[in-house]
């Protein structure tokens, strides 16, 4: 055993987490205010990529193109939630989730058209290029900068849900969504709102990790896959839940791959499968919804 | 209707006739097509049925959605200038299959396409399509073995030729090789055997190696093989990460090489993830410790993962567009390709083409579609002149016999123009790369 | 409903496919398209009967469509069985096998977090079959040489090539799969798999296992997945692992939902659309890469405006121009009083309820809400008989108390004793089973059948118990059945209704049939939850009439706000308040209670 890697793997394993959770928690508050599984959310990740790429390849600015991106899918996520989701509201769960799945796929193919399937690059700023040495090891500068980037985007969706009134209201929504239709807010522009701060996540995911792993049409498909373990894992509608699942799923991606990385994957899907023996409800879910 | 069922599996009239009962009516004409045929060359797979219009089909699947799609376009590309070129009489088709005047046996080719989505099911489906519903005579096209394998059986079990697209499994003409399929390209074996002189050389012998492997039979096979050769040279396996197809990240399989201790990183990863992987290896600064070799070149990978990432680099390739210095034909092949597509063919595209080229000659040489006779014509030996030099198909395992590239990537100062990625460091020749035909257990089948 | 139906679907079917090799190759139907299209259609007909009859959608129906591929391609190709039909039936049970363990995950949750766990637990499959068991599954290369069906019979031998030929011996195959899915959907399982799909609280509420028969529909989707899987081997000659990934089981749910769901032909009519599109984008309009998109926004579309696929498309316009003759009957009116005319619908639970003395008796019953307390220490006693009735203010935690008598919450503490059982933490179905449910006080119905289906679903909770597998039986045949539904019909009401769907009928019609969803199930102790709430003054006298009819035989405890009504009805009444007890009697006593009055009645009664 190689301590050093041991810790390393350990670090980058938060890393990844980090990521996991901001992509995670917005599919979380999505589904827990709106009740809507968005299948649409790895589209997203990827549009929010290629929109910063634009960006990016219009201005040559990193910020820029990390603005860019979660400004457009923001936008994106509205118009989505006006134009289509809206009118699921009143219709099967089941409803919701084909529909947004058939939204992804449109996505998809929509940038496949557009881009081509040749991969594009984001170059990291040049103020984060190379490695960092940490003692116990090196790592790319750019990753470091990605963790804090994502720490202080989870912090200011944690600020955004527990210390503002639209926050109150969507928390409030998670409990209880008749309460809230009660108290006379206007629920339709939470939802819209919600919608595309959730979006919002996903996109600026997307194109914070443009620079670490280069975009194609399907850069989404199988990060949204470990989205949903992630989410499953800390509870649907949870956001610390959508936190500790991605921290813990990161962790379960990288210790794993020190002793056999063909069973990686395999491992993740197998912590989950006992969480929901153990938990059904993920490890930090509540029981109102279902 | 009736024209299009086929009695190929029919064992005896016996069979046939509780066959067609079950079939209701739909098998009666079966003997409508008697009159063609001659006697030594009775119906099989779409012969004659294929060949007797004016025009020949080829069934083309290649994936253009899905992770593979860069490359399956790529090839796409170069199935299409081929064949404009068969129907065309062009010189350079002329100077690969020198029967050749206009078209096939005076025919002309069309093709279909369909996006294979890089799955087996879905190639097998379209190309069993194009065998019943366009009577294709030859079926093409993959970008990962896992189709060409599937292929390779569709083609033995329909009696329809299938050259497979690219391909980097010694399994396509080991094991799972078939009677009815060819292949063009190098692969996991001549790779390794024709890039492991070059590391040792450049790297000294007993070193420690670290493999990025990618987890399906190709990369097993690919890493197994490089395993073999460097042993012989006393080098070990520092680690063997073995990552899933279409891994999103790298990082926890990237840490694992850089703390292993290894002198040389040897990628075995394939299409995007080849990018992605060595993208982020140059992320963790894995190549300021360690040498990159890249024993089977992804087409665009020195485009793709960009910058001065393989400068320095040695990759073992089918073609690369700068040995238009040294063979006449690859010169005509990369400058009708830059006048049709705009920017210089990768090998995917050349390997298209070849296969084309090859079939075309084979055909002609044979004056026949029926299949057996073209399968006896590519087992035949004939050298053939290719854009690589001269080639020909092994007999035994239908393999062709040709040179494996070594390139190795340029520093971006040295570029001479914007796809100037790589010097040809050597054109390894193919025959001492191959393993024994009956060494990976291939056994043809039948011709009929 | 008469036994002697004609099988008209069936016959159509097999018609149908007859027909299929001689109408659509002209179309451009290649005949391994065909193939294809059986398959999946096949593969379907299981996901439907899980996703369009029960509800439960599912995103990971490659885990068992690759089992049973894999198993069965594997046993095959290494000589093990040499019977192509028994290797697929081999499959077909591994498939089965591997759908129990699985559903007994996956089913702890329902609706989206279902679908979330059917994905992830079907990419777990595919990583196993692609890594750790590649040596057996060839991993990426799949399994290639998997031989067509040879059938020796005597010295025949038959054996079965590609093309048109295999088509005959997929559409056999088929065939028997719809008809058989056909009987399952109007078998009493099939009844109750649709309730669930509708209201699954009160497919358990009038006691039927729901979870059992979740499971049980998930099971059959994965011997249909299974069979479908080693089939698809079969047809291609070779095992593709692509049966195994995410794509394959969204390919799967977007067919059904192009097709329609709910109609098991749905999955046929959706492979037909997406393969002949997916070869005629891109043959035909050389659209190229793009074919994905096109049929994805086809998809879309479908999704928004046309919400039960084309199959349901075509049905809503059938009934549609059937609809606009049923309009100009003139409509129907209210109902004349119940019971009348109807014959008395016994209470005939099992148990020994005793004649006389206490049928329910609940001790210290006390809820807690986190910190809010709903019940308090609640003793109360019914006897067998009687109809007792509870009053009490907004918020005084009557519903609560009733949730807890039916144990669909459990009491914090506090034990209830039913017929001389302690029932205390029992679940709903169970305790229904034994002879007691409710009516609830917003409408709980199954809305999308029409009244008849719904008393249905409830009688055979009573007559067949809370699970059974009897996948094949007729429910005409099933005794007392249609006698018990009539008479319930005619109890609450509705006969005329009978065939109107929930969504159609008026308020007054919804409630009634509301009790008669908890009559149905033949309780011997019968809850009411203000039964008379949101009534006109005419509906209120006809459902008095109502309760007052059915409460020969039975015990009922009837909540309402309607004191005039309660007054007259009941012999005992339970004054509730802020969750005690704040006074028990006859409607006498309640009504001179001076504590009563006080607090609550006012001068209201005097009036």
């Amino acid at each position: 055993m190689n301590w050093s890697n041991l810790v390393a793997q350990m670090f980058n394993g938060l890393v990844l987490g980090a990521l996991l959770a901001l992509i995670s928690s917005g599919l979380t508050i999505i589904y827990g205010t709106l009740g809507v599984l968005n299948l649409a959310h790895g589209a997203m990740f990827m549009i929010g990529g290629y929109a910063g790429y634009l960006a990016f390849e219009a201005t040559g600015s990193y910020p820029i193109a990390v603005v860019a991106g979660a400004a457009l899918v923001m936008v994106l996520g509205i118009l989505i939630e006006r134009v289509i989701v809206r009118h699921f509201y009143g219709r099967p769960a089941e409803d919701q989730i084909l529909v947004t799945f058939g939204l992804g796929i449109v996505f998809v193919e929509l940038v496949r058209l557009g881009f081509g399937s040749l991969s594009r690059s984001v170059p990291p700023p040049s103020w984060a290029q190379g490695v960092t040495s940490l003692g116990f090891t090196v790592y790319p500068t750019y990753r470091l900068v990605v963790v804090g980037i994502v720490a202080v985007a989870l912090l200011i969706l944690y600020l955004v849900l527990y210390r503002t009134r639209l926050g109150m209201i969507v928390r409030a929504g998670i409990e209880d969504s008749v309460m809230v239709d009660s108290l006379g807010i206007n629920v339709y522009r939470v939802f819209m709102v919600v919608f595309g701060i959730g979006a919002m996540a996903a996109g600026f995911a997307g194109i914070v990790n443009a620079p670490v792993a280069s975009l194609t049409p399907d850069v989404g498909e199988s990060i949204m896959i470990e989205t949903f373990v992630v989410v499953v894992i800390g509870g649907v509608g949870s956001f610390p839940g959508a936190i500790l699942g991605g921290l813990i799923a990161g962790q379960i991606l990288s210790l794993t791959s020190i002793v056999d990385p063909g069973y990686s994957y395999v491992m993740l899907f197998a912590a989950m499968t006992i969480v929901l023996l153990v938990r059904p409800r993920g490890l930090l879910g509540s029981r109102s919804r279902d | 209707m009736t024209a299009r069922t086929k009695g190929t599996a029919l064992k005896s009239r016996r069979n046939f006739l509780r066959q067609a009962a079950i079939a209701g009516i739909g098998l009666t004409a079966g003997s409508r097509v008697s009159s063609v045929w001659a006697k030594d060359e009775p119906p099989i797979g779409t012969w004659p049925a294929g060949s007797q219009g004016n025009s020949v089909f080829i069934g083309i699947t290649v994936p253009r959605t899905g992770t593979y799609a860069v490359q399956g376009e790529d090839e796409l590309k170069g199935y299409q200038l081929a064949v404009e070129h068969i129907n065309a009489g062009h010189p350079l088709i002329k100077a690969i299959s020198t029967k050749t005047t206009k078209g096939v046996l005076g025919k002309e080719v069309k093709f279909g396409v369909a996006d294979s989505e890089a799955k087996p099911n879905v190639a097998v489906q379209a190309q069993s399509r194009f065998i019943t519903e366009n009577k294709a005579v030859l079926i093409t096209g993959s970008t990962s073995s896992a189709v060409a394998v599937a292929l390779n059986k569709l083609a033995q079990r329909e009696h329809v030729l299938y050259a497979a697209g690219i391909s980097g499994s010694n399994d396509t003409t080991g094991k799972d090789c078939v009677r009815y399929g060819v292949r063009q390209c190098f692969y996991g074996q001549t790779a390794a055997a024709a890039i492991g002189p070059i590391t040792v050389k450049t790297f000294g012998q007993n070193k420690k190696a670290a493999y990025l492997t990618p987890d399906y039979t190709y990369g097993h096979t690919v890493t197994k093989s490089m395993q073999d050769y460097l042993k012989t040279a006393g080098w070990t396996t520092a680690t063997n990460q073995v990552a899933p197809l279409g891994a999103p990240d790298y990082s926890s399989f990237l840490l694992n090489i850089a703390n292993s201790g290894a002198d040389v990183l040897l990628n075995v990863n394939w299409g995007h993830d080849a990018v992605l992987s060595t993208q982020q290896a140059k992320q963790f600064g894995i190549f300021d410790k360690m040498k990159l070799v890249v024993p089977y070149q992804t087409p665009f990978l020195a485009r793709e993962v960009g910058g001065d990432l393989m400068a320095g680099v040695y990759a073992a390739t089918d073609f690369w567009w700068t040995l238009q210095d040294k063979y006449p034909l690859a010169k005509m092949f990369v400058e009708e390709f830059e006048k049709k597509y705009g920017y210089k063919p990768e090998w995917g595209a050349n390997n298209g083409y070849m296969e084309f080229a090859l079939w075309a000659d084979a055909v002609e040489r044979a004056g026949t579609f029926y299949p057996p006779s073209v399968i006896k014509v590519y087992e035949d030996g004939h050298k053939i002149q290719s854009t690589v030099g001269e080639v020909y198909f092994r007999k035994e395992d239908h393999q062709l016999v040709r040179p494996v590239i070594i390139v190795r990537g340029k520093k971006a100062a040295d570029m001479k123009n914007k796809e100037d990625f790589y010097d040809v460091v050597e054109v390894v020749p193919g025959e001492p790369l191959m393993q024994k035909p009956d060494a990976f257990g291939c056994k043809l089948g039948d011709y009929t | 409903m008469t036994a002697h139906r004609l099988p008209l679907t069936e016959i159509l079917t097999g018609l149908g496919l007859l027909a299929a090799p001689f109408v659509l190759p002209p179309l451009g139907f290649a005949p391994n398209t065909v193939n294809q299209i059986l398959v999946w259609g096949l593969f379907g007909i299981g996901f439907d009967i899980l996703f369009g009859y029960t509800g439960l959608l599912s995103f990971g129906q490659s885990a068992f469509f690759g089992t049973g591929g894999f198993v069965a391609a594997y046993i095959l190709t290494n000589d093990i069985v040499s019977s192509v039909p028994l290797a697929l039936l081999i499959g077909m049970v591994a498939a089965t096998i591997v759908g129990v363990l699985v559903g007994m995950i996956a089913l702890r949750r329902t609706g989206i977090y279902f679908a979330m766990i059917t994905v992830a637990i079907a990419e777990m499959f595919f990583f196993v079959e692609n890594s750790p068991l590649s040596h057996w599954t060839g991993g990426e290369n799949g399994i290639p040489g998997v031989p067509t069906p040879r059938f020796e019979i005597g010295q025949w031998s038959l054996s079965i090539g590609t093309g048109w030929p295999m088509y005959w011996f997929l559409a056999v195959i088929y065939f028997l799969g719809i008809v058989i899915a056909l009987r399952i959907v109007r078998s009493p399982v099939g009844a109750v798999l649709v309730a669930i799909r509708d209201n699954p609280v009160r497919a358990a509420a009038v006691g039927h296992a729901v979870g059992l028969y979740k499971l049980t529909a998930f099971v059959i989707a994965s011997a249909y997945a299974g069979l479908a899987g080693g089939l698809l081997g079969v047809l291609q000659g070779f095992m593709p692992p692509d049966a195994f990934t995410f794509d394959t089981s969204g390919q799967l749910v977007m067919q059904t939902a192009i097709g329609g769901t709910g109609t098991l032909f749905g999955p046929l009519v959706g492979a037909t659309v997406w393969l002949f599109l997916r070869d005629f984008l891109q043959s035909a309009l050389n659209l190229g890469s793009a074919w994905k998109l096109v049929l994805g926004l086809i998809f879309v579309l479908l999704i928004c405006f046309l919400r039960r696929g084309l199959i349901g498309g075509l049905k809503d316009l059938w009934t549609l121009s059937r609809h606009r003759q049923v309009l100009e009957e003139p409509p129907e009116e209210a109902p004349p009083p119940a019971a009348t005319d109807a014959a008395p619908l016994p209470a005939h639970h099992g148990l020994e309820a005793p004649s006389s003395g206490p049928i329910l008796t609940a001790r210290g019953l006390t809820k807690r809400y986190g910190g809010l307390l709903a019940n308090s220490d609640i003793d109360f006693t019914v006897n067998s008989g009687a109809l007792h009735g509870i009053i009490g203010p907004n918020g005084a935690g009557k519903t609560t108390f009733f949730r807890m008598l039916t144990c669909e919450v459990p009491p914090t503490s506090g034990t209830i004793t039913f017929a001389g059982r302690d029932i205390t933490g029992m679940s709903m179905t169970n305790v229904c089973q034994l002879g007691l449910t409710k009516s609830y006080q917003v409408n709980q119905l199954f809305s999308r059948l029409t009244v008849r289906e719904n008393l249905r679903i409830a009688a055979l909770a009573d007559l067949r118990g809370k699970f059974r597998l009897d996948l094949f039986r007729n429910p005409a045949r099933i005794p007392g059945l249609t006698e018990q539904v009539d008479r319930t019909l005619a109890l609450v009401g509705l006969t005329r209704r009978a065939d109107t769907p929930v969504s159609a009928l008026a308020y007054g019609e919804k409630r009634r049939l509301e009790i008669g969803l908890a009559l149905a199930t033949s309780p011997g102790l019968l809850l009411l939850d203000e039964p008379l709430a949101g009534m006109s003054p005419r509906e209120r006298v006809e459902t008095v009439q109502l309760l007052k009819s059915i409460r020969q035989g039975r015990t009922m405890i009837v909540i309402d706000h309607d004191m005039d009504a309660l007054f007259e009805l009941a012999e005992r009444i339970t004054v509730l308040q802020e969750g005690r007890v704040l006074a028990e009697g006859t409607p006498a006593e309640i009504k001179n209670n001076a504590q009563v009055r006080e607090a609550y009645l006012g001068g209201v009664v005097e009036a």
